[in-house]
């Protein structure tokens, strides 16, 4: 360092000491929003396992990951769009059914391959359609997102003519969904695969940082030189692709695909990301934590319908749990500003 | 004569700073008050909390021996204060007369009696003669024209004590002059007026009493007609005001760096200007004078309508077109809302500074932990970030140290070109002297300074030249030898203020 | 008088440039232009839709009535995505009470305690109000399957429902008859009644409606009740119309109200917008419908152009506009003078 620098800091030190740091509470509510996954995750797991009968079979767990895996792939996605401030992407309704269905439709008449690149080219366009009317245009990531739900499905059903799609017996879809390792499926490699390389993604290269940093402060992220429209077409493209993957595990696992065999798929994901601890206000969160989210949501559907509870009051439970997850962390974000 | 409205023993404290620190104000019927002070000394807060806006931590507000609820901004107007806000609080999309009867327009069974509404309202803008539609909305007004809506909506309310705080911040002198002689008009009527100002002329001009308030402290209340405006401007500031002459850099500017030509842009008209290696170009002129606007038209963080702009460095010449390759050709912006714009608050210091840094501290996509964490402790320590912790959250620092970090962030890249908005707005007195000679530092190794500020001691004592900006156009340049306080701003008040 | 200043802004006179004046204050020009487009194509491409005014009038009171209700809340820059399973549970709730003296009041109540509760979440909690009447849309979704038992429920007085499908004087069936009544209020409301004029501020400068001294809060229920109302009522005339409820009633009225309000112009960030405007985007929308299916198109494909008109009246809303002209320009200006055209 030359001399004025050390100038400078001789100064710093010669000066009263200023009142220069305000310290923050950490309090017990926002430890809780931030971790409480594991506390809930953990209790839910030992009381079914004690309590709920059929529970702890191994034929019961290899079920909740085969349930979990399409869920899974498309939160971790999606964990994305929410961290970037931009609330949910409600289509990925419309991407997984698309994928699904172009995998069986088309993986029987041309292979897998055109069919992956059938898959993923029209999750490019859902990226792009989406990521570019939330970026550039700046519109409503809620409304422009239900819009793209509506044309997807739409011209998904127009083209399929709503038809159920079934894979060849025993073509590699088939293959692929029945396959195992030990008692774990195939599927579930797939969800942990796609986890670690978007948690890499989020939190090792400077793509991820900035979807963070957009999360925390759009207008400083743009002016520390950042094309920040940019950040949010990938924001939306990482879901899309994620959404597609999940589209062929899931066509994959029950062999059949059809335009609305994903509903539900757009709040289980924002279910399963809140109550992981990714807050809605964009900026914090992370795929790892989805993925604990993900399995309690799948747990919890999976005793509910073990007790005979039906589809139901399984819905209304997650409509709460997302009210109470979110309102845990508006408190908590409250009392941090204290 | 017993007071209209009094406000006792007020205290406010923001996150451990007082804002306000024990402070009690009166005004009696008809008598204007000025509450003077610098920027930060807790003007605004104060007429916050006599508007009910603010809750105060402890004292009481009274009027005609009432003492009117905490933080009941309704029980305020209704009690008769009247706040016409510092920042516009109009709603655009509204109609004028909507607007001036805002939250309390007339209504039968809840109904409301849009006749009697444009009445009122119509009479409120005569009593402080403005003739504008009533069915305009605001959004399509003038900036001046908006602030007499806004005076017109107090007026409305019939308030006993009308509170003004810096009024004229955006006003032409002839809009000025003709607000000041309003305000003697409802005065002589019997009104009470609350004045908020740091201009001096116009508190000598109009009040009968001035309040100073310095770091959320009274220091004084003075009558008007014994004092002098060295006086107050002494109590306001604390210290003797002089030109730091030792500090003073002997500048040697190299090479032109940044060349705008004809920037026209929202608020900008027609402006070229040219700063060079080693050199600092201070921009003047009253707030809204177009100075923020100019400087962001010029590194393209906001749209320009016409306008060529170009940066020079190590020889070769790029042309500006976007935000984007204004940071990618050596710019630094260090913007005025430093919490909103400069920092993301919640990220670490070492997150705020690796932002604009990312590409030099990743290899192919992948950040770089280490070298990260080196950089950015380095860059702390070099701007005295106290205490130079880089995983704090940078929104735990005080204002004065966020501003450091915000320097950091650019200082990482040697900038070429760094543009300064308001460097030292809210910091406190020790940090201002850093941040200056950080400035003066940047200079020195060769970077080219822009600085934009109203605070004229720090242009003075920064710049090597200085533009005075007015409605847009640069109305006057000043070398270091030339400028003082009063030439820069008869240029930037656009009046002719005789040599003494 | 005393002395007076001109700052510009006084009211024009001359008719045209009063009426300019006029037409520039309003809000609705994008569905005005969307309506007259659409009804232009049709008079030469399906003049039907002319004749088969009873129909069109029926579709856009169907489209229309969930949207008003929405408009309220819009208005205050706010979102109610819970209106879809509002209905649907309402319209459950009305099947399976067998007394239609009971169950439609038990029906509308729940709508305004939906109401309550989202602006709970949104007012006193503070939670984001998509956010709030999302997880709403889901509980109550739940809630409507819970009721039915998974199952379309009959209601019991089958006359009752059958009559209610019938025109009560000339085309003007109950539903065209409440949906106007429902417009009417809301249009009063927020255009006469002073709570609902402060609608606007609430969603246009809402620091200034506090300082004030509006009750923000309470606009805000006021707003949520609306809106929770008004998609029971719907629920109501759903479920007497059709003689039974399902649990998944109202799947595309998300998409079809939020693309009637925009359309017409109301600014989803609040503020801006109008009744009116709502009432010509539902027109627009209930036209082209019945158009498309007198001309044979699919159900899927209707939605299909339903949710790109709902995408590019969003992208074209003034403040994308702007936002997309400004990188635009940002990008573009490296020129100093005005080159000739």
């Amino acid at each position: 360092m030359d001399k004025k620098t050390t100038l400078t800091q001789q100064m710093a030190v010669a000066q009263e000491p200023e009142k220069a740091i305000v310290e923050r509470k950490t309090g017990a509510l926002s430890w809780v929003a931030q971790n409480g996954i594991f506390i809930f995750l953990a209790v839910l797991i030992l009381v079914a396992s004690f309590a709920v009968n059929g529970f702890a079979s191994l034929e019961n767990l290899t079920s909740i990951l085969n349930r979990a895996a399409p869920i899974g792939i498309v939160a971790v996605g999606m964990t994305y769009v929410v961290i970037s401030g931009n609330y949910l992407d409600l289509s990925v309704v419309a991407q997984v059914a698309t994928a699904g269905v172009i995998f069986l439709a088309v993986g029987n008449e041309y292979g897998l391959f055109v069919a992956a690149l059938a898959a993923f080219a029209a999750s490019l366009v859902y990226g792009i359609v989406n990521g570019v009317a939330v970026g550039y245009f700046k519109a409503n990531a809620v409304i422009v997102t239900l819009a793209t739900t509506y044309i997807g499905l739409g011209l998904l059903r127009f083209f399929s003519g709503g038809s159920i799609f079934f894979g060849n017996p025993d073509g590699p879809m088939e293959q692929f969904g029945q396959a195992k390792l030990g008692p774990i499926p195939a599927s579930t490699f797939v969800l942990l695969a796609i986890t670690i390389v978007l948690s890499i993604l989020l939190t090792r290269t400077n793509f991820g940082f900035l979807v963070k940093s957009f999360g925390v402060n759009e207008k400083a992220t743009r002016l520390a030189g950042v094309n920040t429209d940019r950040v949010i077409v990938g924001a939306f493209l990482v879901t899309a692709f994620a959404a597609t993957l999940a589209g062929f595990v899931f066509a994959a696992y029950s062999n059949t695909a059809v335009s609305t065999m994903s509903q539900g798929f757009d709040f289980r994901a924002l279910a399963a990301i809140i109550i992981g601890g990714t807050s809605v206000f964009g900026g914090r969160g992370s795929v790892l934590r989805t993925l604990l989210g993900v399995m309690f949501v799948s747990v919890l559907n999976n005793i509910l319908v073990l007790v005979g509870i039906s589809f139901g009051y399984q819905q209304l439970a997650l409509g709460i749990i997302i009210l109470l997850a979110v309102t845990l962390d508006v408190l908590s974000r409250k009392l941090g500003e204290k | 004569m017993a007071a209209v409205v009094e406000a006792k023993n007020i205290t406010k404290a923001f996150g451990g700073v007082k804002a306000v620190d024990d402070v009690s104000v009166s005004v009696e019927a008809g008598e204007i008050l000025a509450v003077v002070g610098e920027n930060g000394a807790g003007k605004s807060t104060l007429m916050r909390i006599l508007a009910g806006i603010e809750t105060q931590d402890s004292g009481q507000v009274i009027v005609s021996g009432e003492v009117i609820p905490k933080s009941d901004a309704k029980a305020s107007i209704d009690a008769g204060i009247s706040l016409v806000h510092q920042e516009l609080s109009l709603v655009p999309e509204m109609t004028v007369a909507e607007n001036i009867l805002l939250g309390s327009a007339p209504t039968t069974v809840g109904i409301t009696r849009t006749r009697q509404m444009k009445q009122i309202a119509q009479a409120a803008l005569e009593e402080i003669g403005v003739s504008v539609d009533l069915d305009e909305r605001i959004s399509k007004l003038s900036v001046a024209l908006r602030q007499f809506v806004e005076i017109a909506r107090a007026v409305a309310r019939k308030p006993k004590v009308l509170i003004l705080d810096e009024p004229t911040a955006s006003l032409t002198p002839a809009e000025t002059d003709y607000l000041l002689s309003m305000l003697q008009r409802l005065a002589d009527r019997g009104m009470s007026i609350v004045y908020i100002s740091h201009r001096i002329p116009e508190v000598f001009r109009l009040c009968d009493t001035v309040t100073i308030l310095r770091d959320g402290k009274q220091i004084s209340v003075l009558d008007v007609a014994k004092t002098t405006p060295q006086q107050v401007i002494d109590q306001m500031v604390g210290r003797e005001l002089k030109k730091d002459l030792e500090s003073k850099r002997s500048s040697s500017p190299g090479h032109v760096v940044l060349k705008a030509v004809g920037i026209r842009a929202e608020g900008v008209n027609d402006i070229s200007l040219e700063v060079r290696a080693g050199e600092i170009i201070g921009l003047g002129g009253l707030v809204g004078a177009g100075r923020t606007e100019l400087v962001r038209a010029i590194i393209g963080a906001d749209p320009r309508k016409l306008g060529k702009v170009t940066l020079t460095v190590n020889g070769k010449t790029k042309v500006i077109s976007s935000f984007e390759s204004a940071v990618k050709a050596g710019v630094g912006y260090v913007p005025e809302e430093r919490r909103t714009d400069g920092l993301a608050l919640t990220m670490t210091v070492a997150e705020n500074i690796t932002l604009p840094n990312r590409k030099e501290l990743s290899a192919s996509g992948f950040q770089l932990a280490r070298k990260i964490r080196t950089f950015a402790d380095d860059l702390s320590k070099r701007v005295g970030l106290r205490p130079p912790e880089i995983d704090r959250e940078a929104g735990q620092y005080s204002g004065g140290n966020q501003q450091k970090i915000v320097i950091a962030k650019w200082l990482g890249r040697r900038p070429a070109l760094i543009v300064l908005d308001e460097p030292t707005r809210g910091v406190d007195v020790g940090a201002k002297a850093e941040i200056h000679r950080l400035v003066k530092e940047l200079a020195d190794n060769g970077t080219a300074v822009l600085v934009v500020s109203s605070d004229l001691p720090e242009l003075l004592e920064l710049a090597d030249t200085i533009h005075v900006v007015r409605d847009g156009t640069i109305t006057g340049t000043l070398s270091q030898e030339e400028a003082d306080e009063k030439r820069v701003m008869s240029l930037a008040a656009g009046e002719q203020v005789e040599n003494a | 008088m005393t002395e007076t200043i001109q700052l510009g802004g006084a009211k024009e006179t001359g008719f045209f440039p009063r009426l300019r004046t006029i037409i520039g204050r309003r809000t609705e020009g994008r569905g005005v232009i969307l309506l007259l487009v659409i009804l232009a194509v049709l008079a030469f491409t399906q003049p039907l839709v002319f004749t088969a005014l009873p129909v069109t009038i029926g579709r856009i009171a169907l489209i229309g009535i969930v949207a008003l209700g929405l408009t309220a809340v819009i208005l205050m820059g706010e979102l109610d995505l819970s209106v879809a399973s509002t209905l649907a549970a309402s319209g459950v709730v009305v099947a399976i009470i067998p007394d239609l003296r009971i169950a439609i009041p038990a029906a509308l109540l729940m709508g305004i305690v939906v109401g309550i509760i989202n602006a709970f979440f949104i007012a006193i909690v503070g939670i984001a109000s998509f956010i709030a009447s999302l997880g709403m849309l889901f509980a109550l979704s739940g809630l409507a399957f819970v009721l039915s038992n998974e199952v379309p429920v009959s209601i019991a007085n089958q006359d009752a429902g059958l009559a209610f499908g019938q025109p009560l004087f000339g085309p003007v069936t109950p539903r065209i008859l409440l949906f106007f009544l429902v417009f009417i209020a809301i249009q009063l409301f927020v255009t006469k009644v002073k709570a609902g004029r402060e609608f606007f501020a609430v969603g246009g400068n809402r620091q200034a409606a506090y300082d004030s001294g509006i009750p923000v809060k309470r606009r805000i229920f006021t707003g949520f009740i609306i809106s929770g109302f008004v998609s029971a009522l719907a629920g109501v005339i759903y479920t007497l119309e059709l003689t039974v409820a399902t649990p998944t009633a109202g799947s595309t009225v998300l998409l079809a109200s939020f693309a009637a309000a925009i359309i017409g112009g109301n600014y989803l960030k609040g503020g801006r917008g109008s009744i009116i405007g709502t009432l010509i985007g539902a027109s627009s929308l209930g036209v082209l419908q019945v158009a498309l299916f007198l001309s044979g198109v699919q159900v899927p494909v209707q939605n299909t152009l339903i949710g790109a008109i709902l995408l590019i009246a969003v992208i074209t809303d003034p403040s994308s506009l702007r936002a997309i002209s400004a990188r635009v320009r940002a990008t573009l200006p490296d020129r100093t003078k005005v080159e000739a055209q």
